[in-house]
């Protein structure tokens, strides 16, 4: 050992084998690479929800609850004085409310918060506003966006309600042909708690053909929902709440039925924007010949006919764009009256979606555009027990169409619960609902929304270091 | 004509009186009448005196009579000479003149008419050329000013004035010649000043009066100042000389200046006093400390002495003050002064020199260990720059600033494992002393309110400047361990540029950078614990306690590692050298009392041992082996692998040069320990920062050791001239690779910014009421992280002392969800006012707030959202104080006082001689 460490080379011997043996040893310990596990949302039951009827009068108010979820829970209806105590899940509640009623409010806490649903339909088989139009009750939101003809061809009704605790403070921003139409009545709204307020968009603006509406609040919340009248002849429904702008926007539940199709596109940013339409048919997607991009300058509201490009079939239509956009459809039925209805950019139905007011020639537009789907159906009928659920599959980037029957004891009226399952694509969709008169086909649509049953919990954690960016 | 009569007064001085008598007897200039006094001495000096003087001159006294007693009972008897003017000579037994001194002094009276006090040089008795005094002055702090330099020798540099005089304010009694009608005008020296100062009480008076006192360097005296320097002992008081010199020196200012002048005196010699007592008791000198604070309490309460003296002295005072005044020390000197002690005490030299050297016989000059940075002679500059150090730390300097200058954009400091900076430092000491909080708060607190409050410049300059400071304290503590400068100035710019230092600056690990910056010391004071003198390793024992208590304060890893390393040295040393075990006992004992309750909680969570101070980062527990072998801890900031080739290619090099054995094998041994450990800590997904940087301590000491054998062969010419150069160039070669890389890549690919804003939005930091929180929500993909920020961003070190609330979490969870339901509810009555998420603010998130309608949003832009609780937010009641933590606050005050003393330079343990002859800051000689 002495002669060893007093060898010239004894040392760095020494050395060199600890150093192998330390790199061995942090070889060995070396672990594996292990692929970290992303901790992904968790679903929670929805615990309480409030929602708004617009303008009720001579419609009718559905309102239902998907099963599912147990526990207590109730929902409350408040139509003008009258309170209407709802706690009974899966179970249609349909109420027809007299003309100039003000706004329904619905509350839900508990069990019956989960998935509640809320639509109005009214039709009128005569006059301006003739034909099917029916809308989503509104969740009180800090802004909305509608994507539908201007007030130069459209009566337009903003309807308003603060159904909070806080007054609010609204605005809204018009995006028109030309681009941003400015006006000093468009800001300064303030509505106090409980207030209700229709605005008629003409005495504010006049001359846009076409609009993309931002309704804001700097200040509380509101519900919004803004119905279009375009005159004798021409048909009425509501537009229905747009998804925010984004740079790929789905706009499903495009019937498969004769009739004018068009396309509304905003960009309300600062930039100039090219968007590639798609249009997701029964049979495939394809770039619609001849209209494979559209232009939308900033700021303003590009109008696209799509009515040869779809050509009756039932479809949803992919929007991309380098710019965020906002989009909408308008749906012109056949006959010698006419009735409009429209649909709007919308969401997945990945958490599922419940469609409050469905009954006779009803139908269902599903879209898959990115990955197959399979979705659970389950209808709800008003009396009775609900039927076993169905299964759709909608292979990828095509769309179906399914024409509901009412089961028995849904005559008067069903409701209809979608719920896509286990390792299915991004399904979206739209309901439709058609009634054919001597004097033309009525309809309406709407796209459908995610059902308020589930919210997703992010995985949280208390961290100090989510102080830096 | 002139008359005069010497009077040598004696007491147990007959080793001096011999030589003196002959001296005073051997004049040129005949002495009219000699008269000795003997204050009771116990030796010959009696015996002598009669026999030089006869039976008949000699006054016998009691023991205890003063000087000025003693003359002023030969005055009294002795008869006034009727013609001519009568002179009297002043001699102490220990101070002998010189042949010619009388004569030169009357030939100066003759020259002057108006000077009524003349006195010698003095020289020093057994180094006759040593200059003691050239006439003195006071500065108004009471201290006795030769304007001297310590050990001056006299080369007649001091002589060239005209006529061989010059005006000083006093004159030593030892050879002083008195005219006596000046004497008896002015009732001669004061008996009331029985030892020290009675010659400045004087002469301060003769001046008043308008007379002239010169010293005369024609004329010279050897004088042994005796009782100064304890070569007798003193009888006419009982206490220590140094504090009877300070109490009669303070006594003098008073009693002589005018009264407005003396206000101003007693005030400001009480604060210097105190000043003087807190740093003799830092400086370990407690007698000093008393001496100094005694007294000036004895001449503050005794009032009626002053008044009498005062009175005494009234006549002149005020009028004679203005030819007293210009002869006064210049304050130039006391700022001059001040600077030279705080040098001294830094270089660790030593005692503090209160009252003012008795003359030139100062401590030899001995090496200090500051010498090199501190003592050369030359301009500051000029000594900053020479200086290889100096150079090192203003190169590294250079490189941090050109690695780092596109970090700063403005906004706050902060990143990785740094909190953004924000507070001064009186938020942090709040911190610290409000409730219990990691102790490195208090750490840096102290540094914040050395950076003037600025708790980001503090942060800073340690973080960012952990690599020029890294480098200088290479430099500075390896100076014992290897003498040859080049290899050191390699070892420092090397250590300096570790991937460890730059991973460090990148992620904003405040922790490791202060270990780093302290590694080096440790290892310094760890060399002196185990091989110094038995003192200096004691006190460098506490020291380095101290300072590990610090390092553990920031990364506890740090104790554990020390820990093993010092019991395994207590194994090897321990039975070799005496005290190393107590000393490194105590080296590891100081952190954990310091540290008390916070590494009780540390015990409790064991894991936390691997965390820094700051933001939990975890290292990659993937880490290559070859990456723990090259020294880099991997992550942001670090070169790649190759960059340490050149270090350790020279360290196996060194391997094979048999010189310094044990070291060399010390070295490795540490390396390869820190490597062992890295590894461990690295699969435990800790940073293994701190043992590698360890283990390259280990490794450059062992390698810089050999690096004299380099120089040694490029003077050896021939290839061995070649290989010298190219061991030079790969051994360079690292640490100009780390730099290059790090100025090439810049500071700024780490987590570490200087541009961010502060987290709780102004608006919620302004409409907070106290106590009400923010919750700061951030979304990355699909998982959310949140904090609880309450009224303001989080100081460094606040999260640390915060417990997550797991209510507060699911609360949390569900309002970003957007599912409505109670959340809201729960996080109000938990104190919840506001709701915040810094951009970019995630859609789905925003949705799910702006549809609670528990709250409103107050602003939304491209920097964040706002919302506002609008149901009512309970605040809840502050948990109380915990009391003991008070307490333990004060003790933990006074245990780091203690152990600063303890390991403060001592004044007197550098002194090598045998402690023969004590100075004493005082004066004169005599009886």
């Amino acid at each position: 050992m002495r002669r060893l460490i007093e060898n010239r080379f004894g040392m760095l011997a020494l050395v060199l084998i600890a150093l192998a043996a330390v790199y061995g040893g942090a070889f060995v310990s070396r672990p594996a690479p292990v692929r970290v596990e992303q901790p992904k949302p968790v679903r929670a039951a929805v615990a309480s929800v409030s929602t708004v009827c617009p303008d009720p009068g001579g419609a009718t108010v559905s309102a239902v609850t998907p099963p599912g979820v147990e526990g207590p829970g109730e929902a409350t209806v408040l139509d003008g004085e009258k309170t209407v105590v709802l706690d009974q899940p899966g179970t249609l509640w349909q109420k027809s409310i007299a003309k100039g009623a003000d706004p329904v409010r619905i509350g839900a806490t508990g069990a019956m918060a989960s998935g509640l649903e809320a639509g109005r339909t009214s039709k009128e088989t005569s006059g301006a506003a003739r034909g099917l139009a029916g809308v989503r009750c509104v969740e009180p939101g800090a802004d909305a966006w509608f994507v539908g003809p201007g007030p130069a061809v459209a009566d337009l009704t903003l309807h308003l309600s603060n159904v909070e605790a806080a007054p609010a403070d609204v605005f809204f921003t018009v995006y028109a042909g030309e681009g941003l139409v400015v006006t000093d009545q468009a800001t300064g709204m303030v509505l106090k708690p409980g207030e209700h307020r229709a605005v008629k968009l003409r005495k504010v603006i006049t001359s846009p053909l076409v609009m993309g509406l931002h309704v804001e609040t700097s200040r509380g919340r509101v519900t919004a929902a803004v119905e279009a009248v375009l005159g004798q002849g021409k048909g009425a429904d509501w537009l229905p709440a747009a998804a925010a702008p984004d740079t790929q926007v789905v706009v499903p539940g495009v019937p498969g039925s004769a009739g004018r199709r068009v396309l509304y596109i905003t960009a309300p940013g600062e930039q100039d924007t090219v968007v590639q339409v798609r249009a997701v048919l029964k049979d495939g997607s394809y770039a619609l010949k001849g209209r494979e991009d559209v232009k939308v300058p900033a700021g303003s509201t590009t109008t696209m006919d799509l009515t040869t490009g779809v050509g009756g079939q039932p479809a949803a239509l992919l929007l991309t764009s380098e710019a965020p956009i906002v989009a909408g459809l308008e749906i012109t039925g056949t006959g010698t009256l006419q009735d409009v209805a429209y649909t709007a950019g919308a969401p997945a139905l990945d958490l599922g979606s419940v469609v409050a007011d469905a009954r006779k020639g009803t139908r269902l537009v599903l879209s898959a555009p990115f990955g197959a789907a399979t979705v659970r159906l389950q209808l709800l009928p008003k009396e009775g027990d609900p039927p076993p659920p169905t299964q759709v599959v909608v292979p990828a980037a095509r769309t179906k169409e399914i024409r509901l029957n009412p089961p028995p004891g849904g005559e008067k009226g069903f409701s209809v619960v979608l719920q896509p399952q286990p390792g299915s694509g991004p399904v979206y969709g739209g309901r439709v609902i058609e009634e054919n008169t001597s004097l033309g086909q009525l309809l309406t649509a709407q796209p459908l929304a995610v059902a308020r049953t589930w919210a997703l919990v992010p995985p949280t954690t208390d961290n100090p270091a989510a102080v830096l960016p | 004509m002139h008359s005069v009569t010497a009077i040598v007064v004696a007491h147990d001085g007959a080793r001096w009186l011999r030589e003196t008598l002959t001296a005073v007897l051997g004049q040129t200039r005949r002495l009219d009448r000699v008269v000795g006094v003997d204050n009771g001495s116990r030796d010959d000096s009696g015996k002598l005196l009669t026999q030089a003087f006869g039976p008949n001159a000699v006054v016998s006294m009691p023991r205890s009579t003063g000087f000025a007693q003693a003359v002023h009972e030969v005055t009294t008897r002795l008869p006034h000479e009727p013609q001519g003017t009568e002179w009297l000579w002043l001699i102490h037994d220990d101070c002998a003149p010189e042949p010619r001194a009388l004569e030169t002094l009357l030939w100066a009276a003759e020259q002057h008419q108006d000077a009524v006090i003349l006195g010698p040089k003095l020289r020093d008795w057994l180094d006759r050329k040593l200059l003691l005094e050239l006439g003195v002055t006071v500065a108004r702090s009471g201290r006795r000013e030769t304007g001297l330099e310590p050990r001056e020798y006299d080369q007649g540099q001091h002589d060239q004035d005209i006529g061989g005089v010059r005006d000083a304010l006093s004159v030593s009694t030892a050879g002083m010649l008195i005219r006596r009608d000046v004497w008896d005008e002015l009732s001669g020296l004061d008996p009331r000043l029985p030892l020290f100062r009675d010659d400045l009480d004087f002469c301060w008076r003769a001046r008043a009066a308008g007379h002239r006192v010169l010293a005369v360097t024609a004329a010279t005296a050897y004088h042994a100042e005796a009782a100064t320097r304890r070569r007798r002992r003193i009888a006419a008081s009982d206490d220590h000389p140094r504090r009877l010199a300070r109490r009669y020196a303070l006594f003098v200012i008073m009693a002589n200046l005018p009264f407005w002048a003396m206000l101003w005196s007693m005030v400001r010699n009480t604060f210097g006093s105190m000043v003087r007592t807190g740093l003799f008791l830092v400086a370990k000198q407690p007698a000093y400390a008393l001496d100094e604070i005694v007294a000036l309490g004895s001449v503050l309460f005794h009032p009626g002495k002053l008044r009498r003296a005062r009175k005494a002295r009234k006549k002149n005072r005020k009028n004679g003050y203005q030819l007293v005044k210009p002869l006064f020390t210049p304050p130039s000197a006391a700022v001059r002064r001040i600077f030279d002690m705080v040098r001294g005490q830094l270089a660790g030299s030593g005692p503090l020199d209160s009252a003012g050297r008795h003359h030139a016989v100062g401590r030899a000059p001995e090496e200090e260990e500051g010498d090199e940075l501190l003592n050369d002679e030359g301009s500051f500059l000029r000594r900053t720059f020479a200086n290889a150090g100096a150079r090192l730390f203003l190169a590294l300097v250079v490189v941090t600033v050109a690695a780092h200058w596109r970090l700063v954009t403005g906004g706050l400091l902060g990143g990785g494992a740094l909190v953004p900076v924000v507070g001064g430092a009186a938020d942090l000491w709040g911190l610290y002393t409000g409730d219990w909080a990691p102790p490195y708060v208090a750490v840096l607190a102290a540094l914040s309110t050395l950076f003037l409050g600025k708790v980001w410049l503090a942060v800073a300059v340690l973080l960012l400047g952990c690599v020029p400071l890294a480098g200088l304290s290479a430099y500075l503590a390896t100076r014992r361990l290897i003498p040859y400068t080049p290899a050191r100035v390699w070892l420092a710019v090397t250590y300096a540029l570790l991937p460890v230092a730059t991973g460090v600056v990148a992620t904003g690990r405040i922790g490791s950078a202060v270990v780093i910056v302290l590694l080096p010391v440790y290892a310094s004071l760890a060399t002196v614990v185990l091989s110094g003198d038995p003192r200096p390793a004691r006190r460098a024992a506490w020291g380095l306690g101290l300072l590990l208590a610090i390092g553990t304060a920031f990364v506890p890893l740090l104790y554990a590692f020390v820990a093993i390393l010092g019991a395994l040295a207590a194994l090897s040393f321990g039975g070799v050298r005496r005290g190393v075990g107590i000393s490194l006992a105590i080296t590891l004992i100081v952190p954990i009392v310091l540290l008390l309750p916070w590494l009780g909680e540390l015990v409790a969570q064991p894991a936390r041992i691997l965390r820094e101070a700051g933001l939990p980062l975890p290292g990659d527990p993937r880490l290559p082996p070859e990456a723990l072998l090259t020294l880099n801890p991997g992550g942001p900031g670090t070169p790649p692998l190759w960059a340490t080739a050149g270090l350790l290619a020279v360290a196996l090099g060194a391997l094979l040069l048999r010189r310094h054995q044990l070291i060399v094998a010390i070295g490795w041994g540490v390396a390869i320990f820190g490597v062992l450990v890295a590894t461990v800590v690295a699969r435990l997904s800790g940073w293994p920062g701190v043992p590698l940087a360890f283990a390259a301590t280990g490794l450059l000491v062992a390698t810089a050791l050999a690096g004299h054998r380099v120089a040694e062969f490029r003077a050896a010419g021939g290839f061995r001239k070649a290989g010298a150069w190219l061991v030079a160039l790969v051994a360079f070669a690292t640490p100009v690779a780390a730099a290059g890389l790090w100025i090439w890549t810049g500071a700024h690919h780490g987590p570490l910014r200087w541009n961010l804003r502060d987290p709780i939005p102004s608006l919620a930091a302004l409409k907070s009421e106290p106590g009400e929180g923010t919750v700061l929500l951030r979304s990355a993909g699909e998982t959310l992280t949140y904090t609880v920020l309450r009224g303001r961003a989080p100081l460094i070190g606040e999260a640390e002392a915060r417990t997550a609330d797991g209510a507060v979490t699911a609360a949390v969870a569900g309002l970003a969800s957007g599912r409505g339901g109670t959340d809201a509810q729960a996080l109000a009555s938990r104190g919840i006012a506001f709701v915040a998420v810094p951009a970019p603010v995630d859609p789905e998130l925003r949705r799910a707030l702006d549809s609670e309608p528990a709250l409103t949003r107050l602003s939304l832009s491209r920097v964040a959202g706002l919302w506002r609780m609008v149901i009512p937010v309970t605040v809840p009641p502050p948990s109380p104080p915990d009391p003991s933590h008070r307490y333990w606050l004060w003790g933990q005050g006074v245990l780091v006082a203690l152990v600063l003393i303890l390991a403060a330079p001592g004044a007197r343990a550098a002194e090598p001689e045998p402690v023969a002859e004590e100075q004493v800051s005082g004066e004169r000689v005599l009886v």
